[in-house]
């Protein structure tokens, strides 16, 4: 296909995919008092700001941003450099049945997560881990594991293996293969790991509504989810406003890493 | 490095790291020692969008019982149920935490797990601060349990521009409301709200109890069938209003607060707390919304039947903040709490000594105490989880594709008799 | 648990200066390296995410309403899971969400990623698809709903057109589902971009020029060099996909809540409804060991075809 066909084509599919985000801003600025649902397309007013402060007001966001921001950061990296890890024994160290192992470790993902969160809590509140930032790192991070192990693990079998021969011949230990050659050579897929796991930490609730209790240990969708209720409550531009400043960190941080995305690596030189 | 130092490192690391964060943990000095009556206690709700008024709260409860509250939110309901059920097997069993009467009170109290509170109840009694009737919602075996943390009563909102332009008065017999209904239909204004998710239940709940409370009673007992007679000629009646176009598009997921405001439908069944929502959503009470109790559909019952709903507010037996829990409890039932409680969020007040604040709501609460009209359970509250559970869905199925209404009834029945099954 | 027991059995050095002396043809010369790398992954997966199941697992053998202590009642549960009608509504609209997902957000995050790729700008006009990602899954269901709601952002741009009596999208089955996919799709279809993005770059320079030089382009290009070498990616890609569609939750709940009646639920909404809604923890951790199960085999199956073909492990 040639460049402008391609070019005219991403250009209409993002339209369309960017209407719903049109939707949620325009409806995220009218004034909770003068909303309608009848003039869904048509910008009525700009009142976000406000709609920004009630939401700030009703839910004690910005306490929770901290806490959140550490968790997001730091249980993905974590995750990341333990999935490397972990893609790098099966795959360049070959481990022994290493994809029965690698099925242990992507199997953490089968099993709902709602039908974890009650024995998690029992046992978190049993060994002091229940609403402690600690307890949250840990268990982001056990969540993030599989994922992480599982893109890392195909991201290195396209990896030549004599690659890892040419560096042993070199004397390397395996240690420095793997922060040296692999980890820097896998920049692309650790990134993504990275934000795609930060993403889904930012704006988890399930767990952070389980595991935690005070305003500076609960992560931020926590505190937001509790807006909205039959029993009164945000109105829903409120709560749509609510959401647009929550994704704002995640937008950005899109927005920052995509150079990572935009040279091909040329693997072919190893 | 060999491999046994790559998973000390890695351990180290890991440690490290949460080390680092457990330094800045969330302990906030809550009041841990048993037997403590003032300091801050743990409370924990499922209605989380009232935390600020909580928080609002307690310079008055700090002021006058030495107590505030630290509030926790949650705002999935049933999550809510299973998390607090599961804390009472741990160090974390709550001092304060919101339930709801019914069956899921008495579960609790079977199994010994919440405070008894029969003491704050002969109290708040003696001073006037609460009715026998509301009193019964809250004994189990002759014993008090929990105290009411609101009261809500389900009447009929209605858009009173739309009620004003078409001539039309409160209604005081279900044949005005009829009449009303049609007038409003004729006009080409959809009379009435319904959903086809979790509040489908209001109009069926009406439309028995206004009809017979007896056979209404009967339902939450499982002495009536909900395939007897006298349910599905009921159901007929919601039927045949529903064939009139009577009701509002079950596929809106319109906040019904702005579907009342932009006329969507005139008129709509909902709980007194509503109020707060058509609020927010811009109405002035009174002025562009008002209320009125939903006329029997049964002329010669004699007095009006309202549905009453109350959520309480429970202290675990076996929590270290039992006594603490207690204290609030003892205060939240004054009339000096109910009344700050009332400025923190306007809501109808169980406790007829305290100052409420909005008239609409301030009269709705001497119309249902004036002899002629008498409370009953919401069916909420009335009726099993299970059956509940299956009754929802199905009235929702009856609101999305209303048809025969025997294959939805016969659905809640099947549920109902499994359950009963399994009381005997 | 068994699984965490990494026997020593092998010589206890596990040094690498002596191991990289050995010929690199023997297959597994760094085991005791290979273990200590993967042990942390193990450790952390099994702690926290399946000592939990264990106890789901257990609690499917019983009756147990949260209170009080469980009650074996062996496979009564299981019994009664398959004996409700409901149980067959709520499997096949799990599986349509399962053919869905495969079908949209796979088969148009391949698409975009090749339409990016090498694309002058490409990472910009990536960019729409990866916002809906990145916004808060609370702003998603209120969105969706209140563009599918009747009368809602759609009706009303429908009937700019002149269509003045739009389906019923939310409660007509199977369209709700449908629709519910879609809005699903829309958040997801970023993410499988990016991975195949990352599967595409990864692609080595010299056999695609190779290809090129040989006159390969478009579709000839594709199906001889990209999709083969896309493989361990696009084993990523279908295999979360699986994973994440039979687990679909949120956006139904937040959407129908699985109605109505029961027309729209899924397996995870079952689940849901047995455990918390009717504090029937034993039925509901049956369907939840049951899901699990069918995960665990699906994806198992699929991983297994797909990554023995090229590289053996």
């Amino acid at each position: 296909m040639s460049r402008f066909l391609r070019t005219a084509t991403l250009v209409a599919l993002g339209i369309v995919w960017l209407l719903p985000v049109y939707l949620l801003i325009i409806n995220a600025s009218k004034s909770p008092t003068t909303f309608t649902s009848t003039e869904a397309w048509i910008p009525t007013d700009f009142s976000l700001f406000a709609n920004i402060a009630d939401a700030m007001q009703l839910s004690g966001l910005s306490d929770s941003v901290v806490s959140t921001l550490a968790y997001a950061i730091v249980s993905p990296i974590i995750a990341v450099v333990v999935g490397a890890a972990a893609g790098f024994a099966i795959v360049a160290l070959r481990l022994k049945r290493g994809f029965l192992w690698f099925v242990v470790i992507f199997g953490g993902t089968v099993f709902p997560l709602q039908m974890v969160l009650l024995p998690l809590f029992d046992a978190y509140s049993r060994v002091g881990l229940y609403d402690t930032h600690a307890g949250m790192i840990i268990v982001y991070t056990a969540i993030s594991i599989p994922f992480s192990a599982f893109v890392m693990r195909n991201f290195f079998t396209g990896v030549a293996h004599n690659v890892f021969e040419a560096s042993v011949l070199d004397g390397a230990t395996t240690w420095r293969i793997f922060t040296r050659i692999y980890l820097p050579m896998a920049s692309s897929a650790l990134v993504a790991i990275f934000i795609l796991q930060a993403t889904f930490i930012w704006n988890d609730l399930l767990l952070g509504l389980t595991l935690s209790q005070s305003d500076n240990v609960r992560p931020i969708v926590t505190t937001l989810s509790g807006m909205q209720s039959t029993y009164g409550g945000a109105q829903m531009s409120t709560v749509l406003a609510a959401a647009v400043l929550v994704s704002l960190p995640t937008v950005v941080l899109f927005l920052f890493t995509q150079k990572f995305f935009s040279r091909g690596l040329a693997l072919g030189q190893y | 490095m060999n491999s046994r130092r790559m998973v000390g490192a890695g351990i180290a690391a890991l440690t490290a790291a949460t080390l680092l964060l457990t330094g800045c943990s969330g302990t906030d000095g809550s009041s841990d020692e048993a037997g403590a009556t003032t300091g801050t206690l743990d409370f924990y709700t499922d209605k989380a969008a009232w935390e600020p008024d909580f928080d609002e709260l307690n310079a008055a409860s700090e002021e006058q019982a030495e107590i505030t509250l630290n509030t926790t939110g949650y705002s999935d309901a049933a999550q809510y149920d299973a998390f607090i059920k599961q804390s009472f097997r741990t160090q974390k069993s709550p001092g304060l935490f919101t339930w709801h009467t019914g069956d899921s009170l008495k579960q609790l109290v079977d199994e010994g797990l919440v405070a008894e509170t029969t003491d704050l109840w002969t109290k708040a009694i003696d001073e006037g601060w609460a009715t026998e009737g509301l009193r019964a919602e809250y004994t189990i075996d002759d014993k008090q349990y929990c105290v009411p943390m609101n009261i809500a009563y389900w009447v009929m909102y209605y858009n009173k521009n739309i009620f004003e332009e078409h001539g039309i008065e409160k209604p005081t017999t279900w044949e005005e409301l009829d009449a009303a209904a049609g007038t409003l239909k004729d006009a080409g204004i959809t009379p009435y709200y319904q959903t086809s998710t979790l509040f489908t239940f209001q109009w069926f709940q009406q439309l028995v109890a206004g009809t017979d409370p007896e056979l209404y009673k009967g339902l939450s007992t499982g002495e009536v069938k909900y395939t007897d007679p006298e349910i599905v000629e009921i159901m007929d009646i919601w039927l045949d209003q529903h064939e009139k176009g009577w009701f509002s598009d079950a596929g809106s997921t319109v906040d019904p607060a702005v579907g009342l405001k932009q006329g969507d439908f005139a008129m709509i069944n909902f709980g007194s707390f509503f109020n707060g929502s058509l609020d927010g959503a811009g109405m002035v009470s009174g002025e562009d919304y008002d209320m009125f109790v939903i006329p029997a559909v049964n002329a010669d019952l004699g007095t009006t039947p309202v549905a009453v709903e109350s959520g309480p507010l429970c202290v675990a037996e076996n929590s270290k903040q039992k006594d603490l829990g207690l204290a609030y409890s003892e205060w939240w039932m004054s009339a000096d709490a109910q009344t700050a409680w009332n400025a923190a969020r306007g809501d109808v007040a169980f406790n007829p000594k305290a100052t409420v604040n909005d008239p609409m709501l301030a009269d709705l609460g001497t119309t249902v105490a004036d002899g002629e009209h008498e409370l009953f359970t919401r069916y909420f509250e009335a009726t099993p989880t299970p059956i509940l559970t299956v009754a929802l869905e199905q009235f929702g199925a009856f609101n999305a594709n209303p048809g025969d209404p025997m294959p939805f009834l016969e659905a809640i029945q099947a549920e109902a008799d499994k359950y009963w099954a399994d009381q005997e | 648990m068994a699984v965490l027991q990494t026997p020593e059995r092998e010589r206890t050095v596990g040094g690498l200066p002596e191991a990289a002396h050995r010929p690199p043809r023997r297959k597994t010369p760094y085991q005791a390296a290979a273990r200590g790398f993967i042990a942390p992954g193990v450790l952390m997966v099994a702690v926290l995410l399946y000592l939990p199941l264990l106890w789901t697992t257990f609690l499917s053998f019983t009756e147990y309403n949260g209170l009080g202590d469980p009650e074996w009642v062996g496979l009564d549960n299981y019994v009664e899971m398959f004996d409700d009608p409901s149980f067959v509504g709520s499997l096949l609209n799990t599986l349509l969400w399962v053919a869905g997902t495969l079908l949209i957000p796979v088969g148009v995050g391949l698409a975009l990623a090749l339409l990016t790729w090498n694309l002058p700008g490409g990472i910009w006009l990536r960019l729409p698809f990866l916002i809906p990602y990145a916004i808060s899954g609370i702003g998603v269901g209120v969105i969706w709903s209140f563009i599918l709601s009747a009368n809602g952002a759609l009706d009303q741009a429908l009937a700019m057109i002149g269509i003045a009596d739009p389906p019923r999208w939310l409660v007509d089955a199977p369209l709700n589902t449908v629709v519910m996919i879609i809005a699903a799709s829309w958040q997801g279809v970023g993410v499988n971009a990016l991975l195949f993005t990352i599967g595409l770059q990864s692609i080595p320079k010299e056999p695609l020029e190779a290809a090129r030089v040989d006159g390969a382009t478009g579709v000839r290009l594709f199906g001889s060099i990209l999709w083969p070498m896309l493989r361990p990616l696009t084993a990523v890609v279908v295999g979360l996909s699986i994973v994440a569609s039979l687990k679909t939750f949120d956006i139904v709940l937040s959407m129908t809540k699985g109605g109505p009646g029961r027309a729209s639920e899924t397996l995870a909404l079952t689940m849901y409804r047995e455990t918390f809604v009717n504090s029937d923890y034993g039925l509901g951790s049956a369907i939840a060991v049951f899901l699990s199960v069918v995960t665990l085999v699906a994806s198992v199956l699929y991983l297994r075809q797909q990554l023995s073909q090229k590289h053996e492990m």
